[in-house]
């Protein structure tokens, strides 16, 4: 009996050995997050600058609009 | 002598300041029409541009051009300050743009993605993702 389930235990692992597992390489989506998280936060510590920028040019800007 | 020659050289000056003031209202009065009339708009790069099929003016091409020109100058001064790219100053000027936003109803727009669409007065305006809000 005992070497019965030894028997069943084992073909289960060799079967799960045996299911074919597709790995691919990722497309660097992790470099592309990187990027965005980097910029974003670059353009969020340039608001103040940017707000600076359209008030005091708002001949090239177009006017406040609500 | 010396007085009156020092009095038109006052007056002169003046007189440039005037007419300069006077160029730059103008120029800005044709943009903001071209705006309305959906003939150029604000970019999701920091720029205007021209919306696709519209019939541009040389003249109106030449004044989006020096405008365009104008702000490269402020945001490279700008980025140099802080170190940062051109690219990135113009972006944050955009996101103000786009955010508070500096495009009137009935004015058109580009994405991010680089469609254009026209501000509506029931629809939100698709602010750039780089924006991070």
């Amino acid at each position: 009996m005992r070497a019965h389930l030894l028997t069943s235990l084992g073909a289960a692992i060799f079967a799960a050995g045996c299911i074919p597992v597709q790995i691919q390489a990722p497309d660097e989506p992790i470099e592309i997050n990187l990027n965005v998280n980097i910029r974003q936060e670059v353009i969020v510590r340039l608001e103040r600058d940017a707000a600076e920028l359209l008030d005091q040019n708002s001949d090239l800007f177009g006017g406040t609009t609500p | 002598m010396t007085r009156n020659f020092v009095l038109a050289g006052i007056a002169a000056i003046g007189l440039a300041l005037t007419a300069t003031t006077a160029l730059a209202q103008a120029q800005d009065s044709a943009l903001a029409q071209a705006r309305a009339s959906g003939l150029i708009g604000e970019q999701a790069d920091g720029y205007l541009g021209f919306v696709p099929g519209a019939a541009i003016s040389a003249d109106l091409r030449g004044r989006v051009d020096q405008n365009n020109i104008q702000r490269r100058q402020l945001y490279t001064r700008r980025a140099a300050e802080r170190s940062v790219s051109v690219n990135e100053m113009a972006a944050a000027v955009a996101c103000e743009v786009f955010e508070r936003p500096r495009i009137a109803v009935g004015e058109k727009y580009r994405t991010e993605a680089g469609q254009w669409r026209q501000r509506t007065a029931g629809s939100t305006i698709d602010v750039p993702s780089f924006c991070g809000q």
